[in-house]
This record gives structure tokens, sequence and C-alpha cells, in this order.
């Protein structure tokens, strides 16, 4: 019924075949049964349905799922590291970032590949470059004080390298 | 008593939602799983003359398609009967669902939702409640009088809820005052916005029952109305909660449960229906609009010696939890405020707008926007600080309220005076960038009510010296179920909260619950799980007590064991004690129930309410310096402070949560968010047209808490989840007011009012 498409999402491949119209949301939960990755407004104005792809941020239900292959996929049970949680993961928990938990996977996604890019955000940076994300529980300030803090640990923990 | 603060970072529940296992409404899949959708009215008002469906039921994938022909004819809803399960001869609003598809696929729903024929003859559109008020307005519900409802409810024609409150000499009043201020002003229609659609799924067991997934604050109410709809007793229907993706009380209320029932009936299949934002912000259940005429008789000195207030709720088609709105509203017009004299109106109309519901504080936020706007102005008009203008009204500790209840527990002064010394009230703001940058501070207080409700738990522990707390109240995000509660028991059990398992919001598997509404949970369900705690405790002790040969009064339960009080080393770890129970027929089991508090009111004072009083009432005041920009009307939120009463602290992070998200709440319907309506129909029904606040629109908030014990809460703690979305509109108002001289009268305060009231204020005389 569709293209034969190979998906490597959290290192797996995947051999599926798939309509040129599903988006990578729709592959995500309903073909692979990831349901971490979270639906509402289907049009990239809300922001719970992040992934990564090559470590880049991207609205899942605004991207066609053909379009993800020979990509490296990265969605929410991805981040886990092998026996316990991410550094941003774990922050989220320590500071109590964690309502509701609905924007929970999209908000870690969308800190983790700022982090990348810009790895000692001031707050105002970190504020816009979260405001792709909606959160309707927490007003922010505690996933801020989260993310924050992994930027600071992270920045020790490079220096401690280098030093 | 403090409660062990290791439990600060506890969320029970937190490692399955970062990981991205937690099971929310659109997550839940079976087997065979059928997909419903709405088909919905695209006129606001309207005779139904034919509905075709034969193409739609045709189309191949289709496995149902149902109209009001095909359903129980009845009416539910929230106080008043009055909602049809499918439009059966009109159409109320636009976005009422006239027919419901079930097929394989929701792309084969959705088209056969465009094979549906239906002719509607089109009615006269009432859009202004007060329009709607008139004796000559049409009517939206010609039955109305037939409808059942709650208690107290009082309605005539188009107004399905009108409550009072009376005290007192008002003619009196004015007659002696020194300064009258009238004034008016308006809300908006705003939406709960939760990120995660409601959603339900319903599959018939082979016992011959339903089962009922859905996204629910309020799991007993849905089996209990569910039940009713269906025409069966109550016990043939089993509702779960499943995680919920935010509620802020738009997920209280029955709505998608019956169709996914009556469809599973009909096919055989299990089918799940979710919502999409679209359908959310045209159809479901939003904050009721608002415009409250207020108008005070003060005394030179501040003193308010009267206030007569009349506002009016616009409903929407269907009353939903107006009645209740009208009622609490009257409450909140009252303010934390000695008043000696009051007439307050407070009305439920409907309209042909979407069926509003409850909103965190239902009813609070409008009217403490013009009750705190307007305390501002007098003391404008009065020339007296507006912080000393509410210190000279304030109730004070056992005052008798205009509803005849007496205060206790009041904290009105501490929590002004945390939040404006916060502020740095009095002190000037530091100079701007440029002159069309003006900065302001504002503050507003508010009192809010902690409900009751019925409460049963159950606490048992398991052979390993765990202990699974059951109960039927759901966990909507707020910590209270998953953290909070955990705590109390685990203080009273001595062990460590990470200890506790909970079962929760399952109507087969958990006692009753009043549920996840009203800033109860904590309290109300930490005060049942305390009591199941202790009667566990009482027969473990009694275990160990034969097992260590002593009195049980000489035992206590600390760090997992029972323990000889003054010999701790001798001792039964919990676990130990479970494996004997084994043997004796089983591990204990505690228990406890209760209703809640009683609070008096005078019913002569308070007419027609279904929320008299507010139980074990809360404070609070907020505090907020605002940068505005005279050019372009856009306001920044420097700083915002917001104190709480919350009673005892028993999780601080959770507390915070609820004082920054609720702020944030506030803020978005104080300065960008509105549902807005043309010719009966939603502009915007998407997130970018409705805007949320993002990251870059909520400030720091400051968040203090104060602790003046409840009377009967669990270490006196008093319900927090909803005060904090009541000031935040005055607040923002009067600090624009501070920083520019306008007062704005309606909300949102968007950049384009702010800009048309500044550019008024320039034209009053000074």
């Amino acid at each position: 019924m569709g293209y034969p498409v190979t998906l490597r999402v959290n290192g797996v491949d995947h051999e599926l075949e798939i309509g040129a119209d599903e988006t990578l949301l729709h592959v995500l939960r309903y073909r692979l049964g990831l349901t971490g990755t979270k639906e509402n407004c289907l049009k990239g104005e809300c922001g719970v349905c992040t992934v990564l792809l090559d470590g880049a941020s991207v609205y899942s239900c605004l991207v066609l799922a053909v379009m993800a292959q020979g990509r490296e996929i990265t969605t929410v049970e991805g981040l886990a590291r092998a026996g316990g949680l991410s550094d941003l993961q774990a922050a989220f928990l320590r500071h109590g970032a964690v309502q509701c938990g609905y924007c929970t996977p999209g908000m870690l996604l969308a800190a983790e590949a700022l982090l990348t890019q810009l790895p000692c955000p001031t707050e105002a940076e970190l504020r816009q470059g979260l405001s792709g994300n909606l959160c309707r529980c927490t007003g922010y300030g505690r996933i801020v004080e989260a993310v924050l803090e992994v930027a600071r640990l992270r920045q020790d923990e490079r220096a401690e390298r280098q030093g | 008593m403090s409660v062990n603060t290791m439990g600060s970072a506890l969320r029970l529940d937190g490692p399955e939602k970062v990981v991205g296992r937690a099971a929310y409404g659109p997550d839940l899949v079976r087997p065979g799983m059928l997909h419903a959708r709405l088909l919905r009215s695209l006129v606001p008002h309207g005779r139904i003359l034919a509905i075709d469906t034969s193409a739609a039921a045709r189309l191949p994938g289709v496995r149902a398609v149902l109209t009001a022909a095909d359903v129980p004819d009845v009416r539910f809803g929230g106080l008043i009967n009055d909602v049809p399960l499918l439009a059966r001869d009109k159409v109320r609003y636009q976005g009422e669902p006239i027919a419901v598809v079930a097929a394989v696929s929701p792309e084969v729903a959705a088209e056969a939702l465009s094979l549906i024929d239906v002719q509607i003859e089109e009615l006269p559109l009432v859009d202004d409640p007060e329009q709607a008020m008139r004796p000559d307005a049409p009517l939206i519900h010609e039955a109305w009088a037939s409808y059942t409802a709650a208690p107290h409810v009082e309605r005539e024609g188009n107004i399905c809820a009108h409550t009072t409150i009376a005290r007192g000499d008002l003619e009196a009043a004015f007659a002696a005052a020194d300064l009258v201020v009238e004034e008016r002003y308006a809300t908006a229609m705003v939406h709960q916005g939760y990120l995660e659609p409601r959603a339900a799924l319903a599959e018939a067991t082979p016992d011959g029952r339903i089962t009922v997934w859905s996204t629910t604050q309020l799991p007993f109410l849905i089996r209990e109305q569910l039940a009713a709809i269906l025409g069966v007793p109550v016990g043939r229907v089993r509702v779960i909660a499943t995680t919920i993706g935010g509620g802020f009380g738009g997920k209280l209320r029955i709505l998608l449960e019956p169709y996914c029932a009556l469809l599973a009936l009909r096919t055989g299949r299990p089918v799940r229906m979710v919502m999409s934002v679209e359908e959310e912000l045209v159809a479901d259940a939003p904050r009721a609009a608002s415009i409250t005429a207020v108008r005070s008789a003060v005394a030179r000195d501040g003193r308010i010696l009267g206030r007569q207030v009349r506002v009016i709720f616009d409903c929407g088609a269907y009353a939903g939890s107006g009645p209740a709105i009208a009622s609490v509203g009257a409450l909140v017009a009252l303010g934390p405020y000695r008043v000696p004299a009051v007439r307050i109106d407070a009305y439920g109309v409907y309209t042909n707008k979407a069926n509003t519901g409850s909103y965190r504080a239902p009813g609070a936020p409008q009217v403490n926007f013009a009750i705190e706007s307007h305390m501002d102005e007098i003391a404008r008009r009065l020339g007296i600080d507006p912080l000393e203008l509410r210190l000279r009204n304030v109730l004070e500790e056992g005052d008798q309220a205009a509803n005849g209840q007496v205060v206790r527990g009041v904290s009105i002064r501490e929590v002004l005076r945390r939040a404006a010394e916060a502020i740095g009230w009095g002190e000037p703001s530091a100079p701007t960038e440029s002159p069309s940058l003006r900065r302001g501070k504002g503050l507003a207080c508010a009192w809010w009510t902690t409900t009751q409700g019925a409460s049963t738990a159950y606490v048992r522990a398991n052979e390993d010296g765990s202990v699974v707390l059951v109960t039927g109240c759901a966990e909507i995000g707020t910590g209270a179920i998953t953290a909070g509660v955990p705590q109390l028991v685990a203080e009273r059990l001595g062990i460590d909260p990470s200890s506790v398992i909970v079962v929760s919001a399952d109507t087969d598997a958990t006692p009753y619950d009043y549920g996840a509404q009203g800033s109860r949970s904590l309290y109300m369900v930490g005060l049942a799980a305390v009591r199941a705690a202790d009667d566990l405790a009482e027969k473990l002790l009694r275990l160990a007590a034969e097992q260590l040969e002593v009195a049980p009064a000489d035992l206590e339960l600390r760090q997992g064991a029972a323990r000889v009080r003054g010999a701790p080393e001798r001792a039964i770890p919990l676990g130990e004690l479970v494996k004997v129970a084994m043997k004796q027929g089983g591990p204990p089991i505690g228990t406890g129930a209760l209703s809640g508090v009683v609070t008096e009111y005078d019913d002569h004072c308070v007419r027609h309410s279904t929320y008299p009083a507010f139980h074990e009432p809360s404070f609070a005041a907020h505090a907020a310096e605002v940068e505005v920009d005279v050019e372009t009307g856009q306001v920044r939120v420097l700083r915002y402070v917001a104190a709480h009463d919350v009673g005892h602290v028993v999780n601080p992070l959770g507390i915070i949560g609820q004082i920054e998200g609720g702020v944030a709440q506030g803020l978005g319907q104080a300065l960008s968010e509105q549902i807005v309506m043309a010719d009966g129909g939603v502009v915007n029904p998407n997130l970018a047209g409705y805007r949320l606040p993002s990251a870059v629109n909520v400030p720091r908030i400051e968040s203090i808490t104060v602790t003046s014990p409840s009377a009967h809460g669990p270490l006196g703690v008093k319900g927090v989840g909803e005060p904090p979305i009541i000031p935040p509109g005055a607040t923002i108002a009067n600090a624009i007011r501070a920083a520019t001289g306008a007062r704005i009268h309606a909300l949102p305060m968007t950049p384009e009012r702010v800009l048309q009231a500044i550019d008024e204020a320039g034209k009053e005389p000074a």
C-alpha cells in the first residue's frame, strides 16, 4: 500500500511500508507503538510531538515519514541511559518540572537539541529556544531551572575533562 | 509536626512520564478498535428538518452511524439536565453534535462525516447574554421548564441560574456615602488549554458490562451519568481514568463517553474518540465570558459601606456548570472584605455559543478582575494607597461574611503584607530606557474555598514492607495523589514515601471519591488516607504487640518497622508483620472515610445557591511590576509575586507548581487568550489564533507561602490548586493603571485594548 522505507529510531532499524502522506508522528505512534511522542494539534502549533532528526528538533506531525529515511530519529524512549535516566530527565524530576507530563517528552527533546546547539544559554535564550513547546501546567519556571542546571553540570563536566 | 521532606521531589508518577511510558487517553489502543468522530452543526441556532446518513453508512469501513433517533432520548448535564446526546429537533450552537460515526480509521470516519446530509432551518442568533435575558428574546430552550435540575437552582427562560446574596441596608449605605463608584467590567471566553485532547475508549466486556477509559477528573460521576444514559444500574459500568494530560476542570464532565459506549454496544468492538484542538476550542466547555456591573458606597476614609454587584455569566447553549459558577461568583464578588450592606445578583444565561464548563476556580477570575480593579479605582479616587484601602476593609478573624459564614483562619493581612513587601510596594520603579516605556506596580487579593465532598481510602501493606494506597481520586498532574497524599501516609506509617504504591480512579477497584476538583484532593483524600493509615497502623501494632509481648501503646511505627518506644532495636519490620498476618487471614487493610465539613451560612442572605459558603477558606495576594509600551500597547511583566495561604506545607514543589502554573494561566487570560466569536462561530479555533503563553510570555514567578492552618485539614492543609489563577487579571490591570493612568475594563488586555485605554485616559480631564 505504500513505499518500503527503513526508519532508524533510537538506534534500531524498522522496515515498514509507509504511505506517502503518513506523518512521522503517525508512524511512531501507530505503526511502531512508540506512544511516548504525543499528539495534540497535529499542525505544528504546540510542540508535544517534538522528536530529533540527526539531533535537531522537529515537529514530527509536520514531517512526512518517508522523508525521515536515512536520518537518526530520536524519541523520548531513546533518551534514557542504560539502567538510568538521562541528566535532563533526572533534572526534570528533581525540580518538579513534570506535572501532567504531556509536554514532557517534547520538552525534553527540545531542551536536548537546544543544549547541543547552545551549550551555555542565558535564561532568555533558553526561554526563546523552548518557546515552541507549550506547557499548560508548570508555567515554565521549574522547566527552565532544570535545563539551566543541566547546562551548568554539563559545562562543569566539559571543564573537568579538559582540565 | 513536620512531614518527611525527603518527599519534596517525590513524584511517584514522575519516572513513567519522563521516559514516555505513561498511558494517556490518546495512547490507549484495544484490539479491533474502531474510531469515532462527531458531525457537528455549522449553524449556531436552527431547527433540524432532515438528516440523511445513508451514504455515510454505505462507505466501506464505516461500522455504525447514529443520530438522535438511534440513541436514548435522555437529557443530562452539569446541574441542569438540558443536554441531548445528539441534537434532536434543534441545534443551539455551532459545533453541537448531530451525528456520530464509528469506522475502521479516523480518516474513514472523517470522510463519512462529509457524506452526512443535514437540512437545518436557521433561527435568529442569540449571542449577547444581556439581550438573551430580555423577556422578548428568542428562547434557546423552549422546554426549559420540563428539565430536571439540582436543588436550589433558580431559572426562567434563557436565565439558567440566579443566585443572590443580600445583607444589610443597601439604600442607607448609598445615602451615607461620601463617594459612589459605579463601573462595568467584562471578560472573554477562555479555554483550559490542556495539551492532551479529551479522549475516551469504551469496550463491552463478555460479562455484559461496559468498561470506559476516559481522560476524566471524575470517574464516579461519569459512571453515574453514563449508567443513567444507558438505562442500566451503575454496577454495569466501569470507568477508569487514564493518566490525564491536564484537566483544570475542563475534563470534569461527561462528553465523549456516551458516544463511545453506545457505539461499542452497537458494533461489538471497542470504540475510541479523541477530540481535535479545533473541536476543543469550538465545542468543549470553556470558561464563561462575563459582564460585571459593580457599584460601591464608600466613606471618605476608604471604608466600603455598601456594594451592589450584578454578574452575568454567558453559559452558552447548555448550562454546564453555570448554576455553580453563578453561586461561586457571588461569593467571589464579596471579596475577602467586610462590607456591611451588599446585594449580589449572579446570573447564568443561555446563548447560542458552546456550552461552557468549569475551569480552575470557576467564576472567580472573571469576578475578581472586576472587584479588584474596582477597589483600585476607589483607592485612586479617594487618593488612598490601594494596599492601604484594602487593609482598611479586609475581613478579620471570626468576622461574619455577608453570606453569614463565620470566617476563620483569616490570613488576608499577612498575604497582602508579604506580597507588597516582595514587590517593593511604595518604592518607585527603576527608570526605563525610553520615554514610551512606562512602569508601574499593582496588586490584587482574593479568597477561595477548599471544596469538601466524600472520600474513602484504603491502605494495606505488602510482605516487602511496601504499602498500597487505594483511592478513587485521579492524579491530574498536581501531584496531590502521587506525592502529597503518599507523603502523609508514609509519615503515619513510618516508611519512606517512595515505598507507597498508588492505585487510583477505577470505579471497580477503588472506593468512591468526589473527584479531582475544587482544590480538594490533598485535603480530602489526605484526610481519608491518614485515617486509613492510622487504622492500618493500629492493626499492625496490635500484631506486633503480640509478637513482641508488649502493649500496643509501647510501640510506634518508625523507619519501616514496629519498634518499642525507647528501645528501637526491639522491632519487627512491617513486611514481617504482614507475613505473620498472612497466616491469620491476610494482610490487614486500613479504611478511612469522611464527607468533610459543613459550613454554616445564613440562608436568608444567600438564596438559590448550589455553593453557599467557602469551606476552610484560603487567602491570596498577588503583586506585579509591568512595563507598558504606550506606543504599541505591549505589556511586559517584569516581576510577579504570589502570596498564598496554603494552611500547611506538605510538598513545597507541589505548591510552587500550582502557584506558577495557575499564575501563568491567569496571565494568559489577562493578556492574550480569548475565544473570538463572530456570527455565532469561533474565529480562532486553533493554537495559532488562541494564544497560550509560551516560555517567553511568562516571567519568573516568586511564590510565597503563608501558613494559617485550616481547622480540619490534614496538618492544617488548605487547597491551593485553584487560587493562583484568580488574581492575575486585576493584578496586571492595576499595574497597567499605575504605569499609564489608564484603566482597562475588559480582558484580555491586548495591545489594542491597552492603546485604546491610554488614548481614552488622555482625553479625560485631569
